[in-house]
């Protein structure tokens, strides 16, 4: 796909869809956004300050109507929304993401809506990722429906999903009648699970490894002194998905809504339970600002692994830009795979 | 798609009061093939008022009604404790792993509990109480705050049939009850220490519970311990239970010390 035929295609998807891509703001910060102008896209290395998993996982999502006893089902209003120019750092989380909310209704109705287009273009400089360089046979363990590989003058397309061949092959049969602008060269790739041919990621079982049977406390409590508990991290990561439940009542009697929104491990009620009556103090299970960064740390790469046989950080670094205490990521990581302390 | 968050309802049969704070529910099935194992947990919810993860407390060879025992201590069992016979209580799961009992046939076991930590063990319990010659020997150690934090009281006369029934009030009123935690009853009876130990209990009471388990030379193999935490969804999600790479809510609520004995931030705020 060459340039010129890019920009039609991108004209194509934001005719028939909410298209969602990166855009400079006015303050010339990297946001993502709803894509009105193709003029507007960015399609670079630099990666937006806010990650996908706010199109994907609402901060605010309601769950449930009530009346009375009866929960009654609400699923999304949203139309199908396209994801534009998903840089490889950005697909390895949303992967994560379909794993982790595989059962949930209300994750897969977004998804099943939502068609998600990557490119191989990733940060030049700075954060050590786990996607060092780009490599095709490394996409059979992203989940995408169509890929741009970036390469001199033009794209090589990948398709992921039987959406995605639909999407291409639609878009050449109207271009093809017009001007002839259309792309149906495309290769499939069949997702073949997370876990490379070599095996479990070598960076992600050493970190694992490392926190958990070589513990060094004098890390957290370091970080517990810097850290300012202000869950910015949480917000800004691609793959910080965890969630509160909570009822809302509505003004008329017996009705409301139960919903769900973001949380964050930094907010002392994060592990609250009720105290011995309803007078008494309530129960906490961390208290200290070491203890939940070292939680923080834990999930990403201790519990994420376990579960998922994924790295649960993508290098994006975006909690690394985001903290106003200078918290750098890839700086814990070394000390954390330091063999002494 | 199925959703996992859709409650069932589940009708009050019968409530009984247990002490000044604590009620047992007997509740209608939420369903049809509604099945659990000892030690497995419900999210209860009434809508309003959120959810909360509550033990179930009943025999399980009880196959036409379950029970919950639930103690009054924060907004939605206060609010729970206001409702009446046949009002309705929304349900989802059972969740979580169960006491593992075979490992105890046999042998002797010891059931640790301190206030309503009884609740999760009481299955247990009554099924011991039903299949006398399962266990060489069934010992319980509870304690309770003083006579009106007793759980179950009406039972123990049964209980004692089949098992030797210790227990002691960190405040009593009369002469009646031994006088001191629960950790003393360790000095005053010897259990073996190749028993299989189930406990449930306050945070505060598994620390100094463990240390003198571990010191009298239990095997942390065979200490089952049954844990309480914040829960939302229930099925390893939301992050809010989560003790080191285990979640509470998936892979707990019964540990074996020796799982977690490790982790760093398991017996810290305990």
């Amino acid at each position: 796909m060459t340039k010129a035929q890019f920009k039609k295609f991108t004209d194509y998807l934001i005719k028939n869809n909410q298209v969602i891509a990166p855009q400079y703001d006015v303050e010339e910060i990297l946001h993502l956004n709803e894509l009105n102008n193709s003029a507007d896209l960015y399609l670079g290395t630099e990666l937006p300050l806010d990650s996908w998993k706010f199109y994907m996982l609402p901060h605010d999502q309601k769950m449930f109507e009530y009346q009375g006893d009866k929960l009654k089902e609400t699923l999304p209003k949203i139309d199908k929304q396209v994801f534009l120019g998903v840089s490889i750092l950005d697909m390895q989380a949303l992967t994560l993401l379909n794993q982790v909310y595989e059962k949930d209704a209300y994750y897969q109705d977004i998804k099943k809506k939502t068609i998600v287009i990557g490119t191989s273009l990733v940060p030049k400089d700075g954060f050590n990722k786990f996607f060092e360089v780009f490599e095709e046979n490394k996409l059979e363990h992203l989940q995408f429906d169509i890929f741009l590989a970036v390469q001199k003058d033009n794209y090589k397309i990948f398709t992921g999903s039987n959406d995605g061949q639909r999407l291409l092959d639609k878009f050449s049969a109207k271009g093809g009648s017009t001007s002839g602008g259309g792309y149906k060269k495309y290769q499939h790739i069949e997702y073949a699970g997370p876990i490379r041919e070599e095996g479990l990621d070598q960076r992600m079982v050493d970190i694992k490894d490392a926190m958990q049977n070589n513990h060094k406390d004098k890390i957290w409590q370091d970080l517990g002194k810097r850290c300012i508990e202000c869950g910015k991290c949480t917000i800004a990561c691609p793959v910080c998905f965890c969630f509160r439940m909570y009822d809302q009542a509505d003004l008329d009697q017996d009705k409301g809504r139960r919903s769900r929104c973001w949380d964050s491990c930094f907010y002392n009620e994060f592990t609250q339970v009720a105290g011995v009556t309803p007078k008494s103090p309530k129960h906490r299970f961390m208290t200290k600002t070491a203890e939940k960064i070292y939680f923080w740390y834990e999930h990403h790469f201790v519990r994420t692994p376990e579960s998922f046989s994924m790295p649960g950080c993508v290098g994006c670094g975006r909690c690394t830009r985001t903290c106003p205490a200078d918290i750098d990521i890839t700086q814990t990581i070394q000390d954390i795979l330091k063999k002494k302390e | 798609m199925h959703n996992d968050y859709q409650t069932f309802n589940s009708k009050i049969l019968k409530i009984g009061k247990e002490g000044s704070d604590s009620k047992t529910y007997t509740l209608s099935l939420p369903y049809k093939g509604f099945k659990f194992a000892p030690g497995q947990y419900v999210m209860i919810s009434l809508p309003g008022f959120g959810e909360a993860p509550i033990s179930i407390s009943s025999d399980v060879s009880e196959t036409k009604n379950f029970e919950l025992t639930v103690r009054r201590s924060g907004v939605l069992t206060t609010e729970l404790h206001k409702k009446k016979k046949s009002d309705i209580i929304g349900i989802r799961g059972p969740y979580g792993n169960a006491f593992p009992m075979d490992l105890g046939k046999g042998k002797e076991i010891l059931i640790v509990a301190g206030g309503c930590g009884i609740e999760p063990v009481r299955p247990l319990i009554l099924d011991a109480v039903r299949n006398p010659k399962k266990y060489k020997k069934v010992s319980i150690f509870y304690g309770a705050r003083d006579e009106d934090a007793m759980v179950y009281a009406k039972e123990y006369a049964k209980w004692k049939k089949v098992c030797d029934f210790n227990l002691t009030l960190d405040n009593p009123k009369s002469k009646k009850f031994r006088k001191g935690v629960v950790t003393t009853l360790f000095d005053v009876k010897k259990i073996p220490t190749d028993s299989i130990a189930y406990i449930c209990g306050p945070p505060i009471m598994y620390k100094f519970v463990i240390e003198k388990m571990i010191k009298q030379g239990f095997d942390p193999k065979n200490i089952f311990m049954s844990l309480e935490r914040h829960m939302d969804c229930g099925q390893g999600v939301c992050q809010h239970c989560a003790v080191g790479p285990y979640y509470v809510c998936k892979d707990g609520p019964v540990f074996s010390y020796e799982q977690l004995k490790n982790f760093k931030t398991w017996l810290k705020p305990i």
